[in-house]
């Protein structure tokens, strides 16, 4: 059942996170905190983690899924914001525009300039 | 007929099946129209979903109600994020210069366009609020949202469109910029695009992959501490 091991494993991280966000108070979601410790515990190990990426791989394939109860509430929204459609929609996608072309252009530039070349392999 | 339907909602289960067939069901259709990469399934699947609650006149309390148990994953999904980050670290740590640098003011941009512009067309304070956190991956957008007092419904579909954009933006400017470096099109993904972005880097490959996850998170921490605290000091 490496399956079930390894989810518990994230069970634990989680819950970890939980409790630390919980006692420092800082406003944080625990499942960050948990995935920072995962990835500091995996660091320290090094190696023997077949478990958990047993149950790490097929839910964060479904990881799309999860947000969308979420999503689907937009839709019963829309008379309460009617009026405000317009705004909305060209404040999420502008901005969105403008965000993903400054982080590209940031990005090349801070890489590019004293780190080893890009790799295209 | 109503009560048939009260009685199977009285359990998580319908709920959990209905997301489940939309998902599967968005997925099958995008396949055989051969839909293009920017087309996220899960904007398929929400339209059926909500179609099919209206249809059935199912009220999206009680579908919520729910769904929540299969929300309840996303914890370990997103700790689950914490095993492609390890492997991609060798590529990660040589570039920790250029990142600290870039991530603040990327995260802070991505929040500030949109409440920008919202604002210039004179939407009303509530409305900035819940568009703030629209790159922030949604457990933490949940958190951020109550608290600078937005309406959680609005954000998540925010979430939706942004995600979707920021696929469609970095495809686009990918090419125009001819930009190929996995780590800057990965970063990008998950900086703007949050989970949705993230799933789509880790179609392009591993290493997008893992940069997507990593800009996803501290987007995520960086919004959690600072976009509180400058809602208190601007202040609508």
């Amino acid at each position: 059942m490496p399956a079930l091991r390894g989810f518990l494993w994230l069970l634990g991280f989680w819950l970890l996170g939980e409790s630390l966000v919980t006692l420092s108070g800082l406003p944080v979601s625990a499942g960050v905190v948990g995935m920072l410790l995962l990835t500091a515990w995996l660091m320290l190990h090094g190696g023997g983690f077949d478990d958990i990426a047993a149950a790490a791989r097929p839910l964060i394939a479904m990881l799309a899924m999860l947000i969308m109860p979420g999503v689907v509430g937009v839709f019963f929204l829309l008379d309460a914001v009617a009026s405000q459609w317009a705004a909305i929609l060209a404040a999420l996608i502008g901005g969105t525009l403008l965000s993903v072309l400054t982080t590209l252009w940031l990005m090349r530039r801070l890489m590019d300039a004293p780190q080893e070349g890009p790799h295209d392999a | 007929m109503p009560e048939l339907l009260d009685h199977l909602l009285a359990t998580p289960i319908l709920a959990i099946a209905l997301t489940l067939a939309a998902n599967v069901a968005g997925i099958r259709l995008l396949r055989a129209v051969g839909a293009p990469a920017w087309c996220p399934p899960i904007l398929v699947a929400a339209l059926l979903l909500a179609g099919v609650l209206a249809a059935l006149s199912i009220d999206y309390a009680d579908y919520r109600r729910g769904a929540a148990w299969l929300m309840l994953l996303l914890g370990p999904a997103t700790v689950a994020l914490g095993l492609p980050l390890h492997q991609q670290m060798p590529q990660v740590r040589p570039l920790w210069r250029p990142l600290l640098a870039c991530l603040p003011v990327a995260a802070l941009l991505a929040a500030g366009y949109a409440v920008g512009i919202a604002w210039l067309l004179g939407a009303p304070p509530e409305i900035l609020a819940s568009l703030a956190p629209k790159s922030v991956t949604a457990p933490i957008a949940i958190g951020i949202t109550e608290q600078i007092g937005g309406s959680v419904s609005l954000m998540m579909g925010g979430l939706l469109v942004t995600g979707v954009a920021a696929i469609g933006f970095v495809a686009l400017f990918a090419r125009q910029l001819g930009i190929r470096d996995e780590r800057i099109l990965g970063l990008a993904l998950g900086l703007n695009g949050h989970a949705l972005g993230t799933v789509r880097a880790f179609e392009i490959g591993p290493t997008a992959g893992a940069f997507a996850s990593l800009g996803m998170s501290l987007t995520g921490i960086f919004s959690a501490l600072f976009l509180p605290l400058a809602w208190r000091l601007v202040g609508p």
